[in-house]
């Protein structure tokens, strides 16, 4: 199977330059072992580089190729480490970009980390001159691998038996506004939405600890309005407290603080890092805590088609490191998100097995291993108007987050509260007895509205509100015909 | 005060008719159908007593809604819920749970706290109700 | 092919005085053919040897049924039909597959929600102690909601010589569904005619609660034959015409002997000698074998019987008195 037979080996290996594509890295005939790590990359070259030599130069240089040959490759069983480029495809309606399919010895990689995963996978090779631009669209980790990780610490199923919440998407709200109320005014905004009826208010990710408000005080708060809330309606309740700091030290006594207040949920950003992440994730599940994971800062490299990675592979990287919750996209609200991507993206969180879905932006057919599932969550510009689309989009598995669409309805916030939560029940009780929520969904919230004045007000209030922009990350696909499947 | 667990205690009190769908809907997912009851609200109180065993295997709502009239006639005077079992890998647990029933007059619960150290409390949800022995709660 | 009602006259309902708001007459022949039934019957043709007065009284049933819906539509309805039906006669003469067909009749026409079938016998619905009958009955009641409960030998429900046997408890709960929730479900007793005879003389209770007594009769000589026939054809096997003149006169002394089972005493004749041809074959010393040789059943085969001999042919395979099984 490999390129290089002994007779060529002194070639090979002789000093200076030589192309990617003839050190071993094009290898066309390859078929990837079930236990390969296989990652597609649209790449698209300089002007002038041909398509296989860009495609072997991205696999060279996310394994184990430098920019000249080096005798010491002889020393290892480089054959097996060197990443195989073995398929490259035109990028349908892009005529100068390429799918390059690229497989990866298990080997390469330590069990378990997600840190050393992306060292490899989007290491260095992002910056690398020959390309114009490249973009890791998704990746197919193998049952292998994917069992060195441990997931999720609670998972959808137990999330909602520890919450005892079930046939129905969550509800949230961030509180807003995002910086500048001090403690006990935000634990003010938290009752209300609590009492009102939403399951989890949450922080926003760059609510911390600043001159306003420091994270003990709004702890302290936060957690007097949960259990008021609790109280007032005998359900129970969650704020998501973000242990987000500048330090593991701080995060941990963040986190220890909000489990001994009896906290059922913490929360982290993106930008904390992989390794951050992991630990946190660890820490929850020693704990017995939800770990919500807000994705500040993907946009910076998800957003653009040609240039970054996708997030449906920080979905998946996410996943296995272990995130009870991770927002992953709205459709019908203010951020990015076309439908079929997001889709994909719900997919990657919550099925056990995903099969090669194109149109979804899935390359390869992906087991999760019975990993526990990761509730994602929509947040960004949604309202109660709009409950049959969420309904329909995402399914019950989901935390619906209205922010501005609770906290900003005209009589106050348990208002808003009530108005989403009443928007909701009626929609999934429409929906379970058989009707077309898609086509029948603003009568069923009219007539919802007849015995709950908080939601006629808000169907008033933001009855036009939509986001209608053109998504710049879209699967670009040719449909076909096959019925293989 | 209403008690807010279950899928629909925003809305209005589920009509017979209403319940039998939200049933039909369970069975036609392939769940087994339970009835629970309680007097005992408290939102961590997991265990609701079991009228019979988890319904399997039944293909009309008319068998629940059967079980779910005798469950009243007897604790018509306390919470009954409904809830769906899913038994499928990857979930194994309730898919929906909602109720069905409940007593006249929700007195609700009282939250106690305990100071402690650094400003900190120590929450107890405390259900009015509770406070009266099992069985002589509502009635 | 095409299956008709009996002869109902298209302007059959003209003659009904027409209430505010309804309509003024009905096509019960369109209704009949936007019902479905026709390919019930068109399928009960196919695949049901013989049994003409069945299918007759089916259709009967059908027409009924139907004209009652209409009569509905007329507000000419007097509450709910009751629907229970006795299904009497021998061992393996059809009664479940017509109780499948009944099943899904009643549901083309809107008298049972799903149109499943429950098929139970009396140890399905009776306990062994004290409190076990009620929640065994219930539970095949709700099992049986929105379809037609089959009991099959319903008299072994009462026990009159047993003075504490549960059966009373299990009989006392269907009485009182049969009566009260007859828009749920639709229960259909079976058996012997003479038992269930003495079963509804004993129960004046079900007696009244019972609509529609259908007697099966047995099958005849012919009919068995080409039952077989046609079992041996869905299994891709033929009698060559010595075999199956042997296997006429076997019919003809088996009909005689005890314990015979009509449909199921062919069928399991007929895995004796499938049995009988494989051993044939595989003893056999010549060449390979052809598709015919595999295929076709010898009148030896058949010959082997030990009915032949006078005796039963096997004691194991007809010998219970029920009638669980599956008529072909």
């Amino acid at each position: 199977m490999n390129a290089i037979d002994k007779r060529d080996r002194r070639d090979r290996y002789a000093a200076g330059v030589m192309k990617y594509q003839d050190m071993g890295y094009w290898q066309p005939d390859y078929v990837p072992k079930d236990t390969d790590v296989i990652a597609v990359f649209r790449i698209t070259p300089q002007d002038g580089v041909d398509p296989i030599e860009a495609a072997a130069a991205v696999a060279g240089e996310s394994s184990t190729a430098t920019w000249t040959v080096v005798w010491t490759d002889r020393l290892t069983a480089c054959d097996k480490y060197r990443a195989k480029a073995h398929r490259v495809d035109p990028v349908p309606g892009s005529p100068d970009s390429w799918f390059a399919y690229i497989a990866y010895d298990i080997d390469l990689f330590e069990p378990g980390s997600i840190a050393n995963l992306t060292a490899s996978i989007i290491g260095n090779v992002f910056g690398f001159k020959p390309l114009k631009a490249l973009r890791l669209e998704d990746m197919r980790l193998p049952v292998a691998y994917v069992k060195t990780f441990d997931g999720p610490p609670t998972g959808i199923v137990v999330e909602r038996e520890r919450l005892d919440k079930f046939g129905r998407p969550l509800l949230g709200a961030t509180v807003k506004p995002k910086l500048g109320l001090s403690g006990r005014n935000y634990g003010r905004v938290v009752y209300e939405a609590l009492k009102g009826g939403l399951d989890f208010t949450k922080d926003d990710e760059n609510i911390n600890s600043q001159p306003f408000m420091h994270w003990r005080d709004r702890f302290l708060y936060c957690m007097e309005a949960v259990n008021r809330a609790q109280a007032a309606t005998g359900e129970i309740k969650g704020t998501y407290l973000n242990v987000t700091a500048a330090t593991m030290e701080d995060m941990y006594e963040r986190a220890e603080f909000a489990k001994s207040l009896g906290s059922t949920i913490v929360m982290i950003d993106l930008v904390i890092g992989y390794t951050a992440i992991q630990s946190m994730s660890k820490w929850a599940r020693r704990n017995d805590m939800i770990l919500h994971l807000h994705r500040a800062g993907h946009s910076t490299y998800t957003r653009q088609k040609s240039h970054g990675v996708s997030f449906r592979v920080i979905a998946k990287w996410m996943r296995l490191a272990g995130v009870d919750h991770i927002h992953a996209g709205t459709v019908v609200g203010k951020l990015e998100g076309d439908p079929a991507t997001t889709k994909g993206y719900y997919d990657v969180c919550r099925e056990d097995f995903l099969p090669e879905r194109l149109e979804n932006g899935i390359f390869f057919d992906q087991s999760f291993a019975s990993l526990r599932k990761t509730m994602p969550v929509a947040s960004g510009g949604i309202h109660a108007g709009q409950m049959h689309q969420l309904l329909d989009l995402f399914g019950d598995d989901v935390v619906l987050q209205f922010g501005g669409g609770t906290i900003g309805h005209p009589m106050g916030i348990q208002a808003g509260a009530i108005a989403n939560r009443v928007a909701l029940e009626a929609m999934v009780l429409a929906r379970n007895e058989g009707r077309d929520i898609v086509n029948e969904g603003p009568d069923i919230l009219a007539a919802a509205s007849r015995h709950c004045t908080p939601l006629r007000q808000a169907l008033d209030v933001w009855k036009d509100v939509t986001f209608n922009y053109t998504s710049t990350d879209s699967p670009d696909f040719v449909p076909t015909t096959s019925v293989a499947g | 005060m209403r008690l807010t667990q279950g899928t629909f205690s925003f809305l209005p009190d589920l009509t017979d008719e209403q319940i039998t769908a939200q049933v039909q809907y369970c069975i036609d997912q392939g769940w087994a159908v339970n009835i629970e009851f309680t007097d005992d609200p408290h939102p961590r109180n997991t265990y609701w007593d079991m009228w019979g065993l988890p319904m399997f295997d039944i293909r009309d709502a008319a068998g629940v809604m059967g079980e779910l009239a005798s469950c009243r006639k007897i604790y018509g005077d306390r919470y009954i819920r409904i809830s769906g079992f899913d038994a499928s890998h990857g979930w194994e647990s309730v898919r929906l749970s909602f109720i069905v029933n409940r007593p006249a007059n929700e007195p609700g619960f009282a939250l106690e706290r305990q100071e402690s150290d650094g400003r900190r409390i120590l929450y107890s949800t405390r259900a009015y109700a509770a406070q009266l022995p099992e069985g002589e709660r509502y009635s | 092919m095409a299956a008709t009602l009996m002869a109902i006259p298209p302007d059959a309902a003209d003659a009904a005085p027409a209430a505010p708001g309804a309509p003024k007459a009905v096509d019960l022949r369109a209704d009949f053919e936007a019902s479905g039934l026709p390919e019930i019957f068109a399928q009960l043709d196919q695949e049901m040897v013989g049994l003409a007065p069945i299918k007759r009284r089916l259709r009967e049933t059908a027409a009924l049924l139907l004209v009652d819906r209409a009569r509905q539509r007329f507000g000419l309805a007097v509450g709910a039909p009751t629907l229970h039906m006795s299904f009497t006669g021998n061992p393996g003469t059809g009664k479940t597959t017509l109780a499948l067909k009944m099943a899904a009749i009643l549901h083309r026409l809107g008298y049972v929600r799903r149109g499943h079938l429950v098929t139970v016998t009396r140890d399905d619905l009776v306990g062994q102690y004290i409190g076990h009958t009620a929640p065994k009955t219930k539970e095949v009641l709700k099992r049986a909601a929105g379809g037609v409960l089959f009991i099959d030998e319903a008299y072994y429900l009462y026990r009159p010589e047993n003075e504490r046997d549960y059966g009373q408890e299990s009989i006392e709960i269907l009485l009182q569904v049969m009566e009260n929730q007859r828009d749920d479900l639709v229960v259909i007793l079976a058996g012997y005619a003479d038992r269930m005879d003495r079963f509804f003389q004993a129960n004046p209770g079900f007696r009244s609660r019972v609509a529609h007594h259908i007697d099966f009769p047995d099958y005849g000589e012919e009919e068995l034959l080409e039952i077989g026939e046609r079992q041996l054809e869905t299994m891709n096997y033929r009698l060559s015409p010595q075999a199956k003149a042997v296997f006429a006169q076997y019919i003809a002394l088996r009909r005689g002997q005890p314990h015979f089972a009509n449909g199921r005493s062919i069928r399991n004749a007929l895995d004796r000698a499938r049995l009988r041809q494989a051993s044939r074959l595989f003893q056999r010393d010549e060449g390979p074998l052809s598709v015919d040789d595999l295929t076709v059943i010898e009148a030896e085969d058949i010959l082997a019987s030990r009915v032949f001999a006078g005796t039963p042919d096997s004691q194991t395979g007809d010998s219970q008195a029920g009638d669980r099984g599956t008529p072909s």
